[in-house]
């Protein structure tokens, strides 16, 4: 208890990014752990050699991507803020029984976690998966026996799936169509924080 | 107004507490929470809640103070609301909702803002449900790490695909069974009968023979089971035909039919379980085919993952449920000639049916022959043996003969391990079969050997009796002297175990030497040989699925047969599970490759378990043939000096029940009654029968349509792109109207004439009429946008009519922007 008050001390502008992100005290505390734990050069900020050292980012074949998507525009450091609101993402969803409707979208809602995942795969930030993305994606993925020619019947089966307007790519909205289905609230979700 | 009142008021509130509560930061800890106190209370006249913060750490832990105004504030503004409720002009269904929802969340946070005690318990129950979820999540995880094996078949599933680890599956499943099993068997009849039944020796059927005494101990004796282990609890004859035994007055005999009994109606009722659940599950997510790359694509990788050789692992999983799916798109989509399939199909069928009528033959004739041998004293080796040889050489090589036939048919190998599967089957029930004729042969000379015994030890009991009438006692004969039957029951188990026994053996041997030694052979003779080995002729093994199988399936069916005449025969199965559970994924990760079409096993293990179920009622039958037909031993067993071995459940129902159950047992074995009742079961099946097969048309039919109507659904998206969507519009919109407008594209001329003759049409004064046909193409969209979406009003008020050719300059670059068009009057009247 003492330590989480005297590490939310620490934060600035702690109620804004509760009003932010929906976080309570005690998970800001607990991220604020753990950004200092990442943070080994105790400057106050994260590069993305501190994210590099994560095992489960190391051996992740999208990990650089994820890195990435914490670095938006190129910047080379993160403060905590934007470091929480990323994580607010993944804040697992309650199913709130007095939700109001015109409330805005809250940050954790499965279209901004679909939108997370999409921009993993949506390299050049076209609004699209194209096929060399997929390609891409795939590579990294599978094992090197898988021929080349694999590979492109995979992802053409892909895009056939998914596909709905026949652009030979897969928008935003083919992406969450396709994942329809798929327990994305429990997946996408950051167990502790609940 | 109000309200609004309140919430700035509220709102001031937290700013100014938001900053008090910056300053406080730089402040200790300590002046840090009497301030907040302080600062609380005057803002909230009420004094409620956290004023008396710092009471319970976990209160201050789960609620922060901007989070307690708002619940507060909420929880004044329901309160008000429920005051209010009866006055407000709604409809009573909504008021009724409201009014719940209000009072159940007063109810859930009245309690934050209680004084002392109402917040203590809410903190309180806060904590208690935090703990209770942590608890929960932590229990999951526990119940994960406790399925056996889990980690070892997620491995070899990694590898070798899901095939080869619903085998694996499958053995642990079985485990579990045979586990339930042994317990029964032990803990009801072994154990009691070690522990309160007479001490070894006491009796003749607990002793050895004088005969067999100075052997009972060799290894070689033993091995086979004989010596002191035939005369042990492990098998039938051992057990004395007591009533009851020991202090409890346990009732021996009884329990262990009724353990007998209970055996196969369990494993009967499991193994149906088991079947429906799957069918359950697999009809559940049976239907999600459609998305199944693109999720493979983006959900397969397991974000935990931080060890590097699990991420090995991974790949190499992600992999093969890659290869998996690509090999049924493969399926899915050939197309060959359907006649030389057919034909290819039929030609396999009767190649292996001609295979199995050979070996079927070929086990007749060295039956026949084996029957004229026992004629004989002197046996070699080789005619001894014949029948064992014969079927161990057809059950090495006809599985392999079927494979080869087998790829012939050209059929999906999940398909084809089902068809191969069945054959094998055919094949080990002619072996299983054969095997027991002459057991059963066995037991009919025994039963007349027995005969003779018998009658031989009564008139020596008499002459006894008669001769040393003045002694009160029995005869002093040493039980190991006693002359004794055969003991046919014992026999039988014997017989099973000794065949359990060199199964396990054989299995294992060829483990070793076929997948080991052929393995390690390839592997280092390579080095110095003159073709590659490895991908050459020998090459490693695959994993043989449907003969390990089977294995499994058919030494589960001897389990099942020979328990009844041998209780310590669980065991030995027991054991053998478990080492082989050990030893095949050993043997598998080290010495085998994944099999070169890896595919998918069915969702379930569906397939295995309708053979184990068949497997099941095979070896049932025998059981209660036996039970029911040969009167069991009259010196050994549980049943001795019974005419049937049923007869003891007769007699527990005339000593141990009031006379009223017995009388009733008499109505119901009656077959003016049983009659009847078995004809009720046949209407039932055949009514669930009937039912059954309606749902699933009616269910294949939905699915049907599920799928028109997604393609459809593809097809209109499309064709978007090349059908003029401003056709398709129209005839959504309009669809009486549909000729019309599509003859308006067409025909320009034409069309104006009919539009003017149809002067109040709707669509014609939304569509803007044109001069050419490009232009009405560029315009389509813009009536397009105006039949969607009505423009909004402001746009009508404001924006003046445009002249015609002004507004398709206007109205192309910004297509988005409605409004000016509905304005716009229908051809043919005079523009301003």
């Amino acid at each position: 208890m003492g330590s989480y008050s005297s590490q939310l001390s620490k934060i600035e502008d702690l109620h804004e990014i509760i009003q932010e992100t929906g976080f309570s005290k005690a998970h800001i505390g607990r991220l604020y752990g753990r950004y200092e734990e990442l943070d080994k050069s105790n400057r106050g900020k994260l590069t993305r050699e501190d994210f590099q050292r994560i095992g489960e980012l190391a051996v992740n074949p999208l990990g650089d991507r994820i890195i990435n998507a914490f670095f938006p525009d190129e910047k080379q450091s993160l403060d905590f803020r934007s470091f929480v609101r990323i994580l607010a993402c993944f804040r697992p969803t309650v199913k709130e029984k007095f939700a109001d409707p015109n409330a805005p979208e809250p940050i954790n809602s499965r279209s901004n976690k679909l939108r997370f995942a999409f921009q993993l795969y949506d390299q050049d930030k076209d609004g699209k998966i194209s096929r060399e993305e997929l390609i891409q994606v795939l590579r990294m993925m599978l094992e090197a026996q898988v021929t080349e020619d694999q590979l492109e019947s995979i992802t053409d089966r892909t895009i056939q799936e998914a596909d709905m307007d026949g652009d030979g790519a897969i928008s935003f909205e083919e992406f969450r169509k396709s994942l329809e289905n798929i327990n994305l609230e429990h997946k996408m979700s950051i167990r502790f924080l609940q | 107004m109000h309200n609004n009142n309140r919430n700035n008021r509220a709102n001031a509130n937290k700013k100014l507490k938001d900053e008090e509560n910056k300053k406080q930061k730089q402040a200790n800890n300590k002046s840090n929470k009497k301030a907040e106190k302080g600062n609380k209370k005057d803002k909230r006249k009420k004094g409620k809640s956290s004023s008396s913060s710092s009471d319970s750490s976990n209160s201050e832990d789960s609620l922060s103070e901007g989070e307690l105004a708002k619940v507060l504030e909420e929880v004044e503004e329901k309160k008000k609301l429920v005051a209010i409720l009866r006055t407000k002009a709604w409809r009573m269904k909504r008021k009724l909702v409201t009014l719940k929802e209000s009072q159940a969340f007063i109810e859930k946070f009245e309690g934050a803002l209680g004084k002392g005690k109402g917040r203590r318990f809410y903190a309180y129950k806060v904590m208690m449900t935090k703990k209770w979820i942590k608890f929960k999540r932590d229990f999951e995880n526990f119940k994960t790490s406790c399925i056996p094996w889990e980690m070892k078949i997620k491995e070899i599933e990694s590898h070798f695909g899901s095939s080869v680890a619903s085998y694996f599956i499958f053995l642990r499943w079985l485990y579990g069974i045979n586990l339930i099993l042994f317990s029964l068997t032990f803990g009801l009849v072994v154990i009691p009968e070690v522990l309160m039944g007479l001490q070894y020796g006491s009796i003749p059927r607990k002793t050895v023979p004088r005969k067999e005494q100075p052997t009972a101990m060799d290894f070689s004796v033993l091995w086979e089971f004989g010596g002191y282990i035939k005369y042990s609890a492990l098998f039938y004859g051992y057990y004395n035909n007591e009533r009851m035994i020991g202090v409890f007055k346990y009732r021996l005999p009884l329990s262990y039919f009724m353990v007998g009994v209970g055996s196969f109606g369990y494993s009967l009722m499991v193994v149906i379980r088991t079947m429906t659940r799957n069918a359950r599950e697999s009809g559940v997510d049976g239907d999600d085919g459609d998305f199944n790359f693109s999720w493979k694509m983006f959900t397969s990788w397991d974000y935990l993952i931080g060890n590097p050789e699990t991420a090995d692992n991974k790949f190499a999983s992600i992999t093969t449920s890659f290869k998996e799916s690509i090999v049924d798109e493969e399926e899915n989509q050939k197309d060959e000639n359907v006649h030389l399939r057919r034909f290819l199909i039929v030609l396999a069928n009767f190649l292996i049916f001609c295979c199995l009528a050979g070996s079927g033959y070929l086990i007749f004739y060295v039956v026949k022959k084996s029957q004229k041998y026992s004629a004989l004293e002197t046996l070699t080796w080789y005619q001894k043996n014949e029948i064992d040889i014969v079927m161990a050489l057809l059950g090495m090589f006809v599985p392999p003969l079927f494979e080869t036939i087998a790829t012939l048919e050209n059929y999906h190998p999940r398909i084809a391990l089902k068809w191969q599967l069945w054959r094998m089957f055919a094949l080990f029930l002619g072996n299983l079969y054969t095997f027991l004729l002459a057991l059963i042969d066995q037991v009919n000379a025994q039963l007349a050997e027995e005969e003779s015994i018998k009658n031989k030890t009564l008139a020596m009991m008499n002459s006894y009796n008669s001769t040393n009438s003045t002694s009160e006692r029995i005869p002093a004969i040493d039980p190991a002297d006693f002359p004794r039957g055969p003991c046919w029951e014992t026999g039988v188990g014997l017989e099973f175990t000794k065949l359990t026994v060199s199964d396990i053996l054989v299995t294992y041997g060829s483990i070793l030497v076929g997948d080991f030694l052929r393995a390690l052979f390839v592997r280092f003779i390579n080095y110095c040989w003159c073709w590659d080995l490895e991908y050459g002729f020998p090459s490693y093994t695959e994993f043989d699925i449907s003969g390990n199988v089977l294995g499994l399936i058919f030494n589960q069916g001897m389990i099942w047969m020979g328990t009844f005449y041998s209780p310590g025969l669980i065991g030995i199965n027991i054991l053998r599970l478990l080492t082989s559970m050990y030893f095949q994924c050993w043997a598998v990760m080290c010495c085998n490759v994944p099999q070169s079409r890896v595919f998918k096993a069915s969702g379930s293990n569906n397939f295995y378990m309708s053979l184990l179920l068949l497997i099941l009622f095979l070896s049932l039958l025998p059981v209660v043939y036996t039970v029911m037909t040969f009167t069991p031993s009259f010196d050994c067993g549980p049943f001795s000096g019974k005419a049937k071995m049923f007869e003891v459940i007769m007699e527990t129902i005339q000593y141990d029940f009031p006379a009223f159950i017995g009388e009733l047992f008499g109505y119901a074995s009656n077959p003016g009654l049983i009659l009847p009742g078995i004809l009720l079961m046949v209407l039932a099946i055949y009514y669930l029968n009937a039912t059954s097969k309606t749902y699933e048309a009616a269910n294949l039919e939905l699915k049907k349509k599920m799928q028109m109507l997604r393609d459809e659904q593809k097809n209109r998206r499309n064709n978007k792109n090349t059908v003029n969507p401003m056709l398709q519009d129209l005839e959504d919109l309009l669809p009486n109207n549909a000729n019309v407008s599509k003859l308006e594209l067409v025909k320009d001329e034409k069309v104006i004439q009919e539009r003017n003759k149809k002067g109040t049409n709707q669509v014609v004064v939304e569509k803007q009429p044109t001069v050419t046909n490009g232009v009405t193409k560029t315009n389509g969209k813009h009536g397009k946008e105006m039949a969607l979406v009505p423009p909004p009003p402001r746009m009508v008020v404001t924006k003046p009519p445009n002249p015609r050719q002004a507004s398709h300059l206007l109205g192309q670059p910004r297509s988005g922007t409605p409004g000016s068009g509905p304005r716009r009057p229908p051809p043919g009247q005079p523009r301003h």
